[in-house]
């Protein structure tokens, strides 16, 4: 599999970091179960992709489902570390709507204290 | 113990298990299993085999089962039954017979045709057991040939002919009167496979044997159980013991053969019982006849291992025949939608439209279509997410979708609407599509919906425009709104299309083709020829992972 991820909790928000290529198959189905068992505990995800160097068709379809589901249980995933391919991705398909992206870490964690608050 | 070991002429009127009918009504044909005995033809709706024809009469003939053959009663019917053109009032049937009941011509029946194929695995059959082998394992062994040469022929409906193979076998190592294979079927009850008596005659019923001895056994954890009735009184109460002076009943559970793997050295050898029971092997004699009692408890074991693994084989067989099928399927499901991928470009005075597709190995989810209306000429390019079947049927399904909304001339974006809507109610799981629907005008009007596609490049005078308009991908969001955009276009300028594929081509070092080395090829090339041939030398030798579709439309004015 090409596809690592670590989770950590900071700030009461849990940080999913991951390292690789999100692509359709074992790498988008260990997302999906990844972000599926944080959701099961958790309602405020960041998913930082810092590490990740390609996402495929099938691999953003996994990650706009999850994200869909995750909205529609009250939970959301903001997203960080957006190299320049994903960007363009997100902007082609116009996800990039969808998706709350933020330039770094902390201000993603910092953005779920200030809708908290 | 004496095994025949010559063979000749098969001596069995009737061979395989349940004899067939083939039953020919004008153009149409069936088969039917002669599974029991009287099987009754007439007019009358509550017939095994019903001819709607005024000639028959409602009770018209019985085909009985006596002695292990079979014969035909007329049942005194007006216009008479017919065997080989000769009216008779009862004719014991032989294979391939014609049998007819009173409509002549129209409708027959063929008694038991010998097909190609189970005559060539017969054929084998009498080779293997016309061998000179005399030890006591060689009809075992024969039934490991049999099974050889069966899965060479591929043939259909091996396993009843292993099923009689072994029966026989079984027959002639115990000396048994008559011998069962019951089968589990789906919801666990057991059902007659094959009967056979020890004059290789069929049973098909299995009324006179004792279920409670075959029940005790499938419940035993042992091998095997042999019943020695003049022993046991308590056994003397059984019903069918009693009624059919049944003497010695040898009953052997049929398991599935346990898979070795490494892992199980560790862990404790599962024990018999454990191995799931698919069936079971019965033989048994009456009183009046010979003593199987004695027969040795190697060979019943041997049975008992040999018969189940034959079987577990020839349900592989039969579960690799199937498969085959499918794969057959599944290529005409591909051939299809390659046929319904196949583009007819309308001709307009105003364009020219040109497409190409370079698929990877797989089936992708690659489409493009062309729709001339008075709106325009529309041209089509989707990419559904994933590859294969999946991704094809998809792909199907919004090439419909869409032509038909493009015919009906809807607006641009009330098409990608509907199209999404359509896929976010059906919860395709996390399929989805990029689309770019693009309609030129005659007067050089161009109007495009695009749905999260690679953004069109508009090529006028060797300088590329990239139109950024966009919206979602469909099938992702169902609450996702459309909108279209419109650029107009000069005449001499080209509208390019392409798919991800392209832009995401490898090369050997990881490379992709990217956007910036499309934009240059397309601003000096003349034709679709010189971006393949830019997208082929740039990959080097590296196969394409995805599909790579590039349209493109020339606006002559």
């Amino acid at each position: 599999m090409t596809l690592k991820m670590e989770t950590r909790v900071a700030d009461g928000v849990t940080i999913v970091s991951c390292n690789g290529r999100i692509v359709f198959g074992e790498e988008s189905n260990a997302l999906r179960d990844t972000l599926k068992q944080q959701l099961a505990s958790t309602r405020q995800i960041v998913l930082n992709l810092s590490g990740v160097t390609y996402i495929d068709s099938g691999g953003l379809g996994t990650l706009v489902g999850v994200y869909s589901s995750a909205r529609a249980a009250g939970a959301d995933i903001k997203l960080t570390g957006l190299g320049q391919r994903l960007r363009d991705v997100l902007q082609i398909t116009k996800l990039v709507t969808v998706f709350e992206v933020y330039d770094s870490e902390p201000e993603a964690i910092a953005a779920f204290h200030r809708g908290a608050a | 113990m004496s095994i025949q070991t010559t063979s000749g002429p098969a001596a069995e009127p009737v061979s395989g298990l349940f004899p067939t009918l083939v039953y020919v009504h004008g153009s149409d044909q069936r088969t039917i299993t002669l599974d029991h005995s009287p099987f009754t033809v007439g007019r009358k709706v509550d017939k095994d085999l019903v001819i709607a024809d005024p000639r028959v009469s409602r009770d018209h003939a019985l085909i009985v089962s006596e002695n292990g053959q079979f014969a035909v009663v007329d049942q005194g019917s007006k216009h008479g039954t017919f065997v080989n053109g000769e009216r008779i009032e009862r004719r014991t049937l032989e294979r391939n017979d014609r049998l007819e009941f009173g409509v002549r011509d129209v409708a027959y029946v063929i008694f038991h045709p010998q097909h190609a194929t189970s005559n060539t695995a017969r054929e084998f059959l009498s080779q293997i057991s016309g061998m000179h082998i005399s030890t006591e394992t060689t009809d075992l062994e024969k039934l490991t040939l049999f099974l050889e040469a069966a899965r060479k022929l591929n043939t259909i409906g091996v396993l009843d002919e292993i099923l009689v193979t072994l029966l026989d076998a079984t027959l002639k190592l115990t000396r048994a009167e008559r011998g069962y294979v019951f089968m589990k079927n789906e919801d666990g009850n057991l059902r007659l496979a094959a009967g056979r008596n020890s004059k290789g005659e069929p049973l098909l019923d299995d009324k006179t044997i004792s279920h409670s001895i075959l029940d005790d056994a499938l419940k035993s954890n042992s091998e095997f159980v042999i019943t020695d009735t003049s022993e046991s009184l308590d056994l003397k109460g059984r019903h069918s013991i009693v009624a059919y002076d049944l003497r010695t009943v040898i009953c052997i559970p049929l398991r599935k053969p346990q898979v070795q793997t490494t892992r199980d050295t560790e862990a404790p050898a599962p024990s018999e019982a454990s191995a799931e029971v698919m069936g079971a092997l019965y033989v048994d004699s009456r009183f009046a006849s010979r003593d199987i009692s004695s027969v040795s408890n190697d060979i019943l074991r041997a049975i008992a291992t040999e018969a189940a693994s034959l079987i577990e084989n020839a349900r592989l067989v039969q579960a690799e025949e199937a498969a085959r099928r499918y794969q057959q399927e599944l290529a005409i499901a591909a051939s299809m939608q390659q046929g319904l991928m196949v583009v007819t470009i309308p001709e307009v005075p105003f364009a020219r439209l040109v497409g190409r597709n370079l698929s990877c190995k797989e089936i992708g989810g690659d489409f493009f279509d062309a729709v001339n209306t008075e709106d325009g000429l529309t041209v089509v390019l989707a990419d559904v997410s994933g590859k294969g079947v999946s991704a094809a049927l998809l792909a199907s399904t919004l090439q419909g979708m869409i032509y038909s909304q493009l015919t009906a001339r809807m607006p641009l974006a009330e098409i990608v609407t509907a199209v999404n809507r359509f896929f976010t109610q059906k919860h395709l799981g996390e399929k989805y599509a990029t689309v770019i629907i693009a309609r030129i005008r005659p007067d050089g009007e161009l109007e495009y919906v695009n749905c999260g596609h690679v953004p069109p490049l508009v090529v006028s005078n060797h300088t590329v425009n990239r139109p950024t308009h966009g919206n979602l991908p469909v099938g992702l969001l169902k609450d996702a709104t459309y909108e279209s955009d419109r650029v107009h276009l000069k005449p001499g300028d080209r509208l390019v299309l392409v798919t991800d594929g392209v832009t995401e081509a490898e090369n050997a070092r990881g490379d992709f083709f990217e956007d910036s080395r499309l934009e240059t090829v397309a601003a000096k090339s003349e034709s679709l020829d010189d971006i393949f041939a830019a997208i082929a030398s740039f990959c080097g030798g590296t196969p394409l992972s995805d599909d790579c579709t590039v349209v493109e439309l020339l606006y002559t004015g």
